[in-house]
């Protein structure tokens, strides 16, 4: 038996590396970019693709349609991303000189030029440093199918598309009050975007080509094009509508351009789920472990099977549980220990809830190894935990639970028999829940990157909320 | 003397000295009666008057009888008397507090008795006996003898002859055993100093061989330990590297297990993120697309172009005709009501113009005709006027490739 093929006992902290350093995208990259340039000696070209390293690097389409903003939208995420703009003013500026003059004066005179040669501009353009180092954002191209389906097939590939939209009318409106500084290049509004500098302002200069029956048949030719050029970047397209204040568009802009998109990296979900008592974390575990089949690990049911099994734990923590008192953090994480080494949770993945408490817990689950990858926080307000819980009842014949609210019990007769938990009683669970928001504010710092829902809600919406916090990769903080 | 002496030393100096020759103390009592020749040796004690002491000095005749060295102070005697007569009086109480004998009873006397041994005699009297004596008159010191101490011992005398004292064999006997013996000793001493040499140097000889002996299996036993002990090292290095290159390799294959099984999905994900973003496209939906299609638009332009086109000749025509009809009409004084204005219509309505343009042709034209001469048969050929119009555009998407050209220019010709 081959040694490479028998059931490997991998060790944890090669799955954690892996996406911690999101391995599986820089090998996709890297192998794209092969592809792309199938070079003649692969192996220095990976090595250069490596020490590049620039595979974080902005790299960004922004479409619309005249006066949408979208040159100023560049120009702020240049500025705030720290990349380069190319835009087709710039790309060509740089060429003028070095066209030929039958070209230029057709230039000059459509303000237009073939879709090969803009193409040639801009793979020339992005083969210098600053783009490679730095990414770079297109700002109106391509603005035909064909052009787009020409830098596609070149292997120039944006990572985020943004297309601005906004109704014919709006623009046509805004688009009278376009005013540009000559010297900057930037393009202010007299209503909306108006430069605070007086100095400035005088420069102001109007441009060329803003009347309505110009607008009209810019927008036609937009119109005409953007249909055919969305289909082309399927996945990584975003639709911002115009239509609002430019600070709110940027800022839209902003988060999409910094989330990444969702890969097919594989991964293990580790799950912590926090939250008050009655915020629905042993539910969401429980669907969760039904729909992904990872290991639900709930703290105070390990601990009661394991004095219900009579292990030697459970000879431990025994006099614990008779006496009602707090089991010892030592004990607890012996157990948890003994339950998360198992080959299927680390296969698998867990879901655990009930766990760390507070920060020292935490520090604890973290330096054993079992870092979770996900971290949820359940917010539901202190009325509907009362409601949710004191409301739980149990029919001591059936063995059925009920609440009274949610699941109110069929008949009379068995309403009337109906008892309470003594734990589910106000009182206990007002104890409960000051107990976890003493030490919550500690969790949340020390867990920075969790994800916080509203509890509140119907249990599969709040499911759907966890399943997409899990799916989708985590948000990177801004630098 | 010694207070002269005294004097003399204190008036020399601040130290005191005093020094005295050696004398005999002056005995009290003379043997001899003084003799002129004693004069120079004891010097006599003299002073000089004025300051002795005991004399009185100043005036007598008030002379204070106290304070005289030495003489009690009258108030001391006065206080000494008083203290006697007071010891006296505590006496005298003492005395009669003494127990003392109780007196006689009545009838009685005490007498004192005598309770010794030998009686004595005891009288008021004193016994008294004279006795004379008689000393000779002084004599003279006679001069001392000479001393000559007393012989003691006992006078023994002797006379030694010659020969008696000294004999030379005798004396050189022990002298000569002395010597040989000595010699001899000496030499018996050297030889077992040799000897014993000789025997130290060859237990030493001896000694050192073992020693040597001893040390070569001491170095043999030490190799054989430094051998067995690298021979150990060497095995643990050689244990320790194979446990950790059987560390390392399972290490590794683990990691190559891991990294297949994570990247097992690298290549599709690959291929189908590259399809996404565009990069592998269907090659002849591109081609359609990229080839056909715009032509087949072009084509499509260019038809409803050349339909325009024509749309807009046949106004012309029609336009062309009702002028002149109507210049007709107007000169020809009104006597034909003509209906091809009715059926003429306007420019632009469908139905008639395909009737219109057969008419058209057939009556007019000189200038088209030669044009539209290939064109008659075709359209002749279609009486159906319900199916004229579509006849009449596929006849005109049929004939198009002939006459392309031409009919741009013309049509060209014509918007111009």
């Amino acid at each position: 038996m081959d040694a490479t093929t028998a059931p490997h006992r991998i060790p944890a902290e090669m799955p954690q590396y892996g996406e911690a350093n999101h391995i599986f995208e820089l090998m996709q990259t890297m192998l794209e970019q092969l592809l792309i340039h199938q070079p003649e000696d692969p192996v220095s070209f990976m090595i250069k693709h490596l020490n590049r390293n620039n595979d974080n690097v902005p790299k960004i389409i922004i479409l619309g349609p005249p006066a949408s903003g979208k040159t100023t939208i560049a120009m702020w995420l240049c500025k705030h991303l720290n990349s380069n703009l190319l835009s087709m003013q710039n790309l060509i500026g740089r060429e003028l000189q070095f066209m030929n003059p039958e070209m230029k004066r057709q230039y000059l005179r459509t303000k237009m030029i073939p879709s090969a040669l803009l193409v040639r501009l801009i793979e020339d353009r992005l083969e210098e440093e600053d783009c490679i180092k730095r990414g770079w954002i297109l700002d109106g191209i391509p603005e035909t199918r064909e052009q787009a389906l020409t830098i596609q097939s070149q292997g120039i590939i944006p990572r985020h598309v943004v297309v601005l939209s906004a109704l014919d009318t709006v623009l046509i409106e805004r688009n009278l009050g376009k005013r540009v500084d000559p010297q900057t290049g930037e393009i202010y509004h007299t209503t909306f975007d108006w430069p605070p500098e007086s100095d400035i302002q005088n420069r102001l200069v109007v441009p060329p080509g803003i009347s309505e029956m110009e607008t009209a048949r810019k927008l036609l030719e937009y119109h005409r094009n953007i249909v055919r050029i969305i289909p082309s970047y399927p996945k990584i397209l975003k639709v911002i509508s115009a239509d609002q204040p430019c600070v709110d568009v940027f800022y839209q802009a902003l988060t999409y351009v910094q989330t990444h998109h969702r890969s097919n990296a594989p991964f293990t979900p580790r799950v912590l789920l926090c939250g008050p008592t009655g915020s629905g974390k042993s539910l969401q575990a429980a669907l969760l472990a039904q729909k992904y089949s990872l290991v639900n690990v709930c703290c105070g049911q390990l601990l009661k099977e394991a004095v219900a099994d009579k292990t030697q734990f459970g000879e431990l923590i025994r006099p614990f549980f008779e006496k009602q008192m707090v089991v010892p953090d030592s004990l607890v994480v012996k157990v948890l220990t003994q339950r998360l080494d198992h080959q299927d949770s680390i296969q698998k993945g867990w879901v655990m809830h009930g766990f760390p408490r507070d920060q020292d817990q935490a520090h604890m689950l973290d330096t054993l190894g079992y870092e979770p990858n996900r971290v949820f926080f359940l917010n539901v307000p202190l009325d509907s935990i009362i409601e949710r819980l004191t409301l739980r009842r149990t029919d001591p014949v059936t063995g059925e639970r009920y609440h009274l609210l949610y699941k109110p019990p069929p008949t009379m007769e068995i309403q009337a028999r109906l008892l309470q938990n003594p734990k589910d009683s106000e009182e206990q669970v007002k104890l409960k829940v000051d107990l976890f928001y003493r030490n919550s504010a500690d969790l949340e710092q020390f867990y920075k990157q969790a994800i916080t829902l509203n509890g509140d809600q119907d249990p599969y919406t709040v499911f759907e909320y966890v399943e997409s916090g899990i799916i989708n990769p985590l948000p990177k903080k801004v630098p | 003397m010694a207070s002269a002496m005294t004097d003399r030393t204190s008036r020399a100096g601040n130290t005191y000295t005093y020094t005295s020759r050696p004398r005999a103390l002056p005995c009290q009592r003379r043997r001899y009666r003084d003799s002129f020749l004693q004069a120079e040796e004891e010097p006599v004690h003299y002073g000089n008057i004025m300051y002795d002491r005991r004399v009185i000095r100043g005036n007598t005749y008030a002379l204070q009888t106290g304070q005289l060295a030495g003489q009690p102070d009258p108030l001391e005697l006065q206080r000494r008397q008083q203290a006697k007569r007071r010891a006296l009086a505590r006496k005298r109480a003492q005395e009669q507090l003494r127990p003392r004998t109780p007196e006689p009873v009545e009838g009685r006397k005490h007498v004192d008795v005598q309770t010794e041994l030998y009686l004595e005699e005891i009288a008021d009297r004193v016994i008294e006996v004279d006795m004379e004596c008689q000393t000779d008159a002084f004599l003279d010191r006679p001069a001392t003898p000479l001393f000559i101490p007393a012989k003691t011992g006992k006078d023994v005398n002797t006379q030694i002859l010659e020969g008696e004292l000294f004999d030379f064999d005798l004396e050189v006997k022990p002298m000569l055993e002395v010597l040989v013996g000595k010699t001899i000793e000496q030499s018996l001493l050297e030889v077992m100093e040799e000897e014993e040499l000789a025997n130290l140097q060859a237990m030493q000889h001896a000694y050192e061989e073992i020693r040597n002996i001893e040390l070569a299996e001491v170095q043999r036993l030490e190799e054989q330990e430094r051998r067995h002990r690298e021979e150990k090292e060497r095995r643990k290095h050689q244990q320790w590297e194979i446990v950790n290159k059987h560390n390392e390799t399972s290490q590794k294959i683990a990691a190559r297990a891991f990294a297949q099984r994570y990247l097992a999905d690298l290549l599709p994900s690959v291929f189908s993120s590259l399809r996404d973003s565009g990069y592998f496209y269907d090659p002849i939906e591109r081609d359609i697309e990229i080839g056909f299609l715009p032509w087949l638009m072009n084509e499509v332009e260019k038809t409803m172009e050349y339909c325009m086109v024509g749309r807009t000749v046949l106004d012309m025509l029609i336009r062309e005709v009702v002028e002149r009809r109507l210049n007709m009409y107007e000169n020809k004084d009104k006597h034909q009501s003509l209906k091809p204005e009715d059926m003429y219509g306007g420019p632009g309505t469908m139905r008639d113009p395909t009737v219109g343009y057969d008419f058209q042709e057939q009556s007019l034209s000189h200038t088209q005709r030669p044009l539209l001469d290939r064109d008659d048969p075709q359209r002749m050929s279609y009486g159906d006027p319900s199916q004229e119009r579509k006849y009449m555009d596929e006849g005109e998407l049929l004939g198009q490739s002939e006459e392309t050209a031409i009919r741009k220019s013309t049509g060209k010709d014509e918007l111009q």
